[in-house]
């Protein structure tokens, strides 16, 4: 009978962590569903009781041209971003997790310490120094600003892989005769690839999403982040979720992609 | 002989007998140099810019001026401690946001990330991804979708109308509201850090803990709280530094009526045109977070970390 009651409270006890966890997620995703709920409502404002589906506001985003052009400038700024920074990243990260150097924990700090800036601080900074150095402003400072803030990322992303693995692989494989080249291709690289594919990702996910950084850098081109923000500060128009749960629908697609790259890595 | 020692070894065979420009090109120096020059040019180099730029005087910028001054900082200091003008505000409202903003991240969090850990098996990586995603959604379009959860007419509104609820305090433009947005924005930055650190306990320690007559709270204030606390002190140092920076919530949740440090920032860059007097500002800023992101990185060890993903 104790046994028998105790097992209940402990049912109850896991279903109240359950519902906890679940209240959590309601709240994290609650502005989500805002956004896509005002996304398919025909008119400025709505009502639950008289929701009326309609996907006009998808239609005229994407028939509208300042729309695409912010589009255009976000897909060339993240598609460089991301080769760049899985590159630089991955880079960083083998130097570190793989060898031994002089100022090795100064150059973590110094690689590490961006992701913990805030956005503004990087923005405004770099925004200043671009008229001083003379880079300007437009899509290539972009590219260069995203990067100082998304290759530490992938470094932390790659870094945690690799220091998942074993490094009497490595030297088994230079026993075996394996020069650096070889080494690289065959060894480092497969073992470490699940962590760069999903540090390539973020980085990409990230960059699409940026504000902060290109609303600094990038001047006269628009992007969709910026794009949207201009248009909620003043000029809301009912357009602006539908765009917004665009960008959200492609960044839900390849977060998902990633998770499953990292799952099946644990798994297996 | 061990990898490392190995590899080192041929490093210093290589610098030894080569050009030493040439070990450039050899690893790890040629994984090195890419991500060193670019945050020595990109994220070093604007630093001392901010700090160069808020010792100028009115609105001439150069990187080798004739004239510096304080003046900047007598002004915002000054504001400050007579609780006078704009910096009296700020300094309220920022510390009110980044405190408040903390502790209830805290609060919220820590149960979460307890169950996460130890309690949910079934679901949990849904779960997972569920926390994850809004990480990834820019800063603005998730403040955004508060906005019109929030506004007049919005989503919260004919939910409320559904229960004849109709006559109600106005939910936007209000501090609290800021800090509802910033909760949500930099939660996870709380939650993760604790649910790793929750994941590095084992369960046998718990066990033998119970074995030895610990209860509840017992077992809860001995073994789970301190084994817990170096993730509750990364995750509060985070959240308490980014909501420093918060400034889109300010503007879209505070309706641009109330100011907070990163905001008041980028207003004197962007209407007023007084980049030193931003800058002084920033300044502030950019010092409480270069010590609270180095004492975050000498506590992650991501070694730790790694060993820890496959729990």
């Amino acid at each position: 009978m104790s046994v028998e009651s105790r097992s209940l409270t402990d049912r109850l006890g896991a279903g109240a962590w359950y519902a906890y966890v679940a209240l959590v997620a309601l709240f994290f995703l609650m502005p989500l569903f805002s956004l896509v709920i005002a996304s398919f409502y025909d008119g400025r404002f709505f009502s639950i009781v008289d929701y009326e589906f309609s996907l006009d506001w998808y239609r005229a985003a994407l028939a509208s041209g300042s729309i695409r052009s912010a589009f255009m400038n976000t897909v060339r700024i993240s598609v460089p971003v991301t080769i760049l920074s899985t590159i630089i990243g991955t880079g960083g990260a083998i130097a570190y997790t793989r060898y031994e150097f002089p100022w090795q924990e100064q150059f973590k700090l110094l690689a590490l310490l961006p992701i913990f800036f805030p956005l503004i601080l990087l923005g405004l900074g770099m925004s200043m120094w671009a008229s001083v150095i003379g880079l300007g402003y437009g899509i290539v400072p972009s590219i260069i600003g995203e990067l100082v803030w998304i290759s530490p990322i992938v470094m932390f992303v790659v870094s945690i892989t690799a220091l998942g693995i074993d490094p009497n692989v490595e030297e088994a494989a230079r026993d075996l005769g394996a020069d650096t080249i070889t080494l690289y291709r065959e060894i480092t690289l497969p073992l470490i690839k699940d962590g760069v594919v999903s540090g390539a990702i973020f980085a990409f996910v990230l960059s699409w999403n940026n504000y902060y950084i290109v609303s600094y850098l990038s001047g006269a081109q628009s992007t969709i982040t910026t794009w949207i923000h201009g248009r909620m500060t003043q000029g809301f128009t009912p357009v602006v979720p539908a765009v917004a749960s665009l960008i959200f629908y492609v960044s839900l697609l390849l977060v998902v992609a990633a998770f499953v790259v990292e799952f099946r890595e644990e798994s297996g | 002989m061990s990898t490392i020692d190995t590899l080192r070894g041929r490093v210093g065979a290589a610098t030894e007998s080569d050009n030493p420009l040439m070990a450039l090109l050899r690893p790890p120096y040629v994984f090195l140099l890419p991500i060193s020059i670019l945050l020595l040019v990109m994220f070093v180099g604007p630093m001392l810019a901010i700090i160069v730029f808020s010792f100028q005087t009115g609105n001439a910028i150069s990187l080798n001026p004739s004239m510096w001054t304080v003046d900047h900082y007598a002004e915002i200091i000054g504001g400050m401690v007579s609780g006078e003008g704009v910096y009296g505000d700020v300094l309220v409202n920022t510390t009110a946001v980044s405190a408040v903003t903390t502790v209830a991240t805290l609060v919220f969090s820590y149960p979460a990330a307890y169950a996460l850990a130890r309690k949910i098996d079934r679901y949990k990586t849904v779960f997972l991804l569920v926390l994850i995603i809004p990480l990834f959604t820019s800063v603005n379009i998730r403040v955004f979708g508060w906005a019109l959860f929030l506004v007049k007419n919005g989503v919260l509104d004919s939910v409320v109308t559904l229960f004849g609820v109709s006559n109600y305090p106005t939910m936007m433009y209000q501090r609290w509201t800021i800090i509802l947005g910033t909760t949500y924005v930099y939660m996870p930055f709380m939650l993760f850090p604790i649910y790793l650190s929750m994941l590095s306990i084992e369960d046998e320690t718990l066990a033998a803990a119970r074995d030895l007559g610990a209860g509840r709270w017992t077992l809860f204030r001995r073994i789970i709280l301190p084994l817990s606390k170096p993730g509750v002190i990364i995750g509060s140092l985070f959240v308490f530094i980014l909501s420093l920076g918060a400034d889109v919530e300010a503007q879209i949740l505070g309706g641009g009526s109330i100011f907070t440090m990163a905001s008041n920032i980028n207003y004197s860059f962007g209407y007023s045109q007084n980049w030193p007097l931003g800058s002084a500002q920033a300044v502030g800023l950019l010092i409480i977070t270069v010590i609270c992101g180095i004492i975050i990185l000498r506590t992650i060890n991501l070694k730790e970390i790694a060993s820890r993903g496959d729990a």
